[in-house]
């Protein structure tokens, strides 16, 4: 292991050092690889190709891992992840308990909260005060302490998750998650229900590798997918296109590959299906029963066979071939490669798992086309970085959640069905500033870190908390007046006297911070010194070649790295690391906050 | 240098130089809402001082029953459960009223700041939110153009790309600002636009963008990016940091408040782009409290970021243009929502524009197929008049074709 690690230092220090790159030309690929779809051969099986595979079917490694993945065949490194046996060691999802029969159906809307409790005297298992001020206040504090509870739950198992990112032996299987939780996008914001979202994720981590057509009908039918769409309001008569329209545009074959009239029969075919807490559930009495024609096929379809007419139709492999290509290997795909891809998922009968196993092992993915190339994604950021750190548990500083949303990438929080838009849209001015102060967060951790699970960020929330303190009355706590209020929503607020919102966020947030656990907000346990000592490098040249070469896929330039190896002279005031060897940890922390901002270091 | 002439052609792009611009910067620590308007005074009778804002409204807004045409009865026929009753609306004249919460956008009209265009829309439109969405940010339906209109016409009115030209709010780039030449300045929290590090590391960070061993065109696009945020950033922050307004945008600013903080800090920016996000305005289900809603937050924004600019000196400076990716269908679905339709009105919202209704009215009696409304405005005519009434630019080349501005523009 360790000699390999100083080969690629070598490797690295020749090529900075000018000298025509050697060993960067041996490992380039010949350009005839791009677009080969047959395998590469043992031969050409080396290190830097086994970092290639490992930062793209999961989420990179150290140099012991990919030491691991480079020492077997190409075959066998890319079936063991691609024919994972899923990680026993990995824990359940740890509930903190914060959901009760008595919310279910819950509420679509608060104004439709408020509105069961005034007509029937209950709501969400809370009753309507007989009389007194404010009878709706229970009801209402009850819908938005759901509301709160339920989206921090989620940010637990956000971070549940990313822990199965980082440890799991089996990457793929979160890396093929993390695709499908993109391409059969669905939001806390409109489900507000964590269960459901992570029973969908536990769909797309044990069946993400599995056949296409069992995968979507599994999702036609799954509560958060139903919620999201607004399956459940289909009914027979005059149908909500939306999930039949989404299906097909997003899910399935691509805008253009259907008529409106088609969207409009499979919006038929769908009525009725919805679901009942957690569970699928068809209503019988609301499915249109009648005959339907659907992309050139008449019959009483239902939604399953309506996919299996999807299935059928040769543009669905292709588009689905296409979208794991282009988030697997590279964005940019050449229409011929695609058909052919296509082909090869028909003839695997749209099992993913075969399809992937031979995009993995061929030469196209290994071609110079596609390696170095695709612009991480915040979550794909925050994971290799961690990974490559050596760490073994997600930092609860910064806040994973928080700090991939602030790049543009919570997870079960997709800006739209259409999931996230990848590749460069990865990137704004702002953004790329924004991913080097996050690996700042974790290389110092900010000691004003605020646990975002606890505090309130919602000025107005603050402000009524303070004001009740003070003893004042629930309209006074709550009022909005300050400075000149003449906005129409800002006055709306205050006008109801069955309940009062304002006073139900607050109240809602501190019920639902009393249910559900603190996530755990241990800093990251770094110790970049030792990896100096046990790689024995002696200079600062050395240390700046090893740094860049654990850390990154595509090295700068010569330019780059020489300003490195003097900011690292300049702060250690020594080129010798033994001589630094007692203080040299935060230099060593800043080195790697100076790499991790590099523009480079967003590409794998 | 490239760099150099850059700056030169800025001062022939425009009618601030860039001396200028730094000069006002400086007087602001002194007097941050003083010295602004007086220092863009003269920039104000011709247009190369002129900026224009575009808003987003995303997911489709029902453009129906944001201006209701109360004076129809077809329109009562085809939505019994959420069609608005006309004494629940603001009234503008004897056919139309605007939803209720629409306080703001009806003073702007009854003050003859607000046009609205009819029936606006495109031929075989698409009901899909990202291909319809696609097609006005490029303004060129079924063509795969893969550049933005507003980012085309940034490339045309300042061919020299100088930097802080196109400004776009949010967190990710929208299509519509993607240029050729430019690389739009793309923020959506200006404090935390910066990079943050260490005194120690200052001289090492400012050589990370090392144009020297470009391996690939991913790397290449990163290292322009990271240029654009060393040129912006520092900028940005400044303006928003220095902006203070006492008025008031309401509950969600749509982004509104940083135009206003950049345009008060006289950033070089002539194109502002940003958005109701995240396809907000899908109202399928249960739609009216929520649509209400939306559209109060909508007209709260762009009445109080107006006001703001009447308090900057800068109200003649500035036009906004308003748009969502298609209209909803007219017959109501039966979940209380609509579906996905066609055609739909604009706005356009500026202290010289013209108020009033623009565009033919469409007929909610002769519907497409489907039930939508055809459109009797191509979308793009309001591009023109956006880019030759107000921006003094030729249409033609941005728009690839030739569309009838209006004259909407004293």
């Amino acid at each position: 292991m360790r000699l390999w690690l100083i080969s690629v230092h070598a490797a690295c220090a020749a090529l900075f050092l000018g000298a025509t790159a050697p060993v960067l030309a041996q490992s380039q690929s010949p350009d005839t690889w791009r677009d080969d779809l047959t395998p590469i051969s043992a031969k050409d099986w080396n290190p830097a190709r086994a970092a290639h595979l490992l930062a793209r079917a999961g989420f990179g490694g150290t140099p012991e891992e990919i030491a691991k993945l480079a020492e077997m065949s190409p075959i066998d490194a890319v079936k063991s992840l691609v024919h994972f046996k899923a990680d026993s060691d990995l824990k359940p999802f740890d509930h903190s308990g914060i959901h009760d029969p008595g919310l279910e159906p819950f509420p679509e809307s608060r104004p439709a909260a408020t509105e069961r409790a005034e007509r029937t005297g209950e709501s969400m298992g809370v009753k309507a005060k007989p009389s007194g001020n404010r009878p709706l206040q229970p009801a209402t504090n009850r819908f938005f302490y759901w509301l709160r509870a339920s989206a921090l739950e989620t940010g637990r198992v956000g971070y549940w998750w990313a822990n199965r990112m980082l440890v799991s032996r089996a990457p793929l299987q979160e890396k093929v998650a993390l695709f499908w939780h993109g391409h059969f996008a669905s939001n806390e914001d409109k489900v507000r229900d964590y269960r459901k979202l992570l029973n969908q994720l536990d769909l797309f981590q044990t069946q993400g590798t599995g056949n296409f057509r069992d995968l979507t009908v599994r999702v036609a039918q799954d509560p958060a997918m139903l919620s999201f769409l607004d399956a459940g309001k289909n009914v027979k008569g005059a149908p909500n296109e939306n999930f039949a329209r989404e299906i097909m545009e997003l899910f399935t074959m691509g805008v253009g590959n259907y008529t409106e009239q088609d969207v409009r029969e499979a919006a038929r075919a769908f009525t009725g299906w919805n679901y009942v807490d957690t569970k699928f559930a068809v209503n019988a009495a609301q499915h249109d029963d009648g005959q339907k024609t659907f992309l050139g096929e008449t019959g009483n379809f239902d939604v399953v066979q309506v996919i299996d007419i999807i299935m059928k139709q040769p543009v669905t492999a292709d588009f689905i071939a296409g979208k794991l290509y282009r988030f697997f290997v590279r964005e940019d795909l050449d229409p011929k490669l695609q058909a052919k891809l296509g082909d090869m998922l028909r003839r695997n009968r749209y099992e993913i798992a075969p399809f992937l196993e031979a995009v993995f092992l061929s030469k196209d993915f290994y071609s110079q086309a596609s390696v170095g190339v695709q612009i991480k994604g915040p979550v794909e950021l925050a994971i290799s970085t961690y990974k490559r750190l050596g760490l073994t548990e997600v930092p609860g500083v910064p806040d994973f959640n928080a700090a991939t949303g602030a790049l543009g990438q919570r997870m079960f929080s997709p800006p739209t069905v259409a999931g996230w838009a990848q590749g460069r849209s990865w990137i704004t001015p702002g953004l790329l500033l924004e991913r080097g102060n996050f690996a700042r967060d974790v290389l110092f951790p900010d000691i004003n870190f605020i646990p975002p699970d606890r505090y309130n960020f919602a000025g107005d929330i603050r402000q009524v908390s303070e004001r009740l303190r003070e003893g004042a009355d629930i309209t006074t706590a709550t009022s909005q007046a300050e400075g000149v209020v003449v906005a129409e929503s800002n006055m709306a607020a205050d006008r109801d006297e069955d309940f009062n919102t304002r006073y139900a966020s607050y109240r809602g947030w501190q019920m639902a911070i009393e249910k559900v656990k603190a996530i755990p907000r241990d800093t990251a346990r770094l110790d970049l010194s030792t990896l100096v000592r046990a790689n024995r490098l002696s200079t600062t040249t050395q240390v700046v070649d090893y740094f860049l070469a654990r850390f990154m896929s595509v090295p700068p330039g010569p330019e780059t790295r020489a300003r490195l190896v003097k900011f690292l002279d300049t702060d250690l005031g020594t080129s010798d690391t033994a001589r630094a060897d007692t203080y040299m940890e935060d230099s060593l922390r800043m080195l790697t906050h100076l790499i991790m901002s590099l523009p480079e270091y967003q590409l794998d | 240098m490239p760099e150099r002439r850059n700056d030169q052609t800025r001062n022939r792009d425009h009618g601030l130089t860039r001396r200028r611009m730094i000069g006002a910067g400086l007087g602001f620590a002194g007097a941050p809402l003083m010295f602004a308007p007086s220092a863009m005074a003269q920039s104000r009778q011709s247009v190369d001082g002129r900026i224009l804002v575009i808003l987003e409204l995303s997911g489709g807004n029902d453009g129906l029953n944001t201006v209701v045409p109360f004076a129809d009865d077809a329109y009562y026929r085809l939505r019994p459960q959420i069609g608005i009753k006309a004494n629940r609306l603001r009234k503008l004249d004897d056919h139309f009223g605007l939803n209720a919460g629409m306080v703001g956008m009806e003073k702007l009209f009854k003050d003859g700041k607000l046009a609205i265009v009819h029936g606006a829309g495109y031929a075989d439109p698409s009901f899909s939110h990202f291909t319809s969405m696609a097609y006005w940010h490029t303004a060129a339906p079924n063509s795969g153009e893969q550049y933005g209109w507003v980012g085309r016409l940034a490339d045309q009115m300042a061919p020299s790309a100088p930097a802080n030209f196109l400004i776009n709010i949010g967190a990710n780039q929208s299509l519509a600002v993607r240029a050729h030449k430019h690389v739009p300045v793309v923020f959506n929290n200006p404090e935390s636009f910066r990079r943050e590090a260490f005194f120690e590391e200052k001289d090492a960070l400012a050589a990370l963008s090392d144009p020297g061993t470009v391996q690939n065109p991913s790397q290449r696009y990163l290292l322009d990016i990271a240029r654009s945020a060393n040129e912006a950033s520092a900028m940005v922050r400044k303006a928003w940091s220095q902006y203070r307004s006492p008025i008031d945008y309401g509950i969600a600013d749509l982004g509104l408040r940083r135009v206003a903080a950049m345009i008060s800090a006289g950033l070089p920016a002539r194109l502002y782009y940003t958005s109701y996000a995240n396809n907000a305005f899908d109202t399928h289900v249960v739609q009216s409290d929520l649509h209400g809603r939306l559209l109060t937050y909508t007209s709260d924004a762009v009445s109080g970021f107006m006001q703001d600019m009447e308090r900057l000196g800068r109200a003649e400076d500035v036009t906004m243009m308003v748009f969502s990716e298609f209209g909803r269908r007219v017959p109501e679905n039966t979940s209380l929502g609509t579906d996905h339709g066609a055609a739909n009105n604009m706005f356009v919202v500026g202290k010289t524009v013209k108020g009033g209704h623009y565009g033919d009215l469409p007929s909610l009696t002769r519907l497409d197929a489907g039930g939508n409304l055809n459109f009797t405005t191509d979308f793009r005519r309001v591009y023109a008049t956006m880019a030759e009434g107000w921006l003094g630019q030729k249409a033609a080349p941005v728009l690839s074709g030739t569309f009838k501005p209006f004259a909407m523009f004293a």
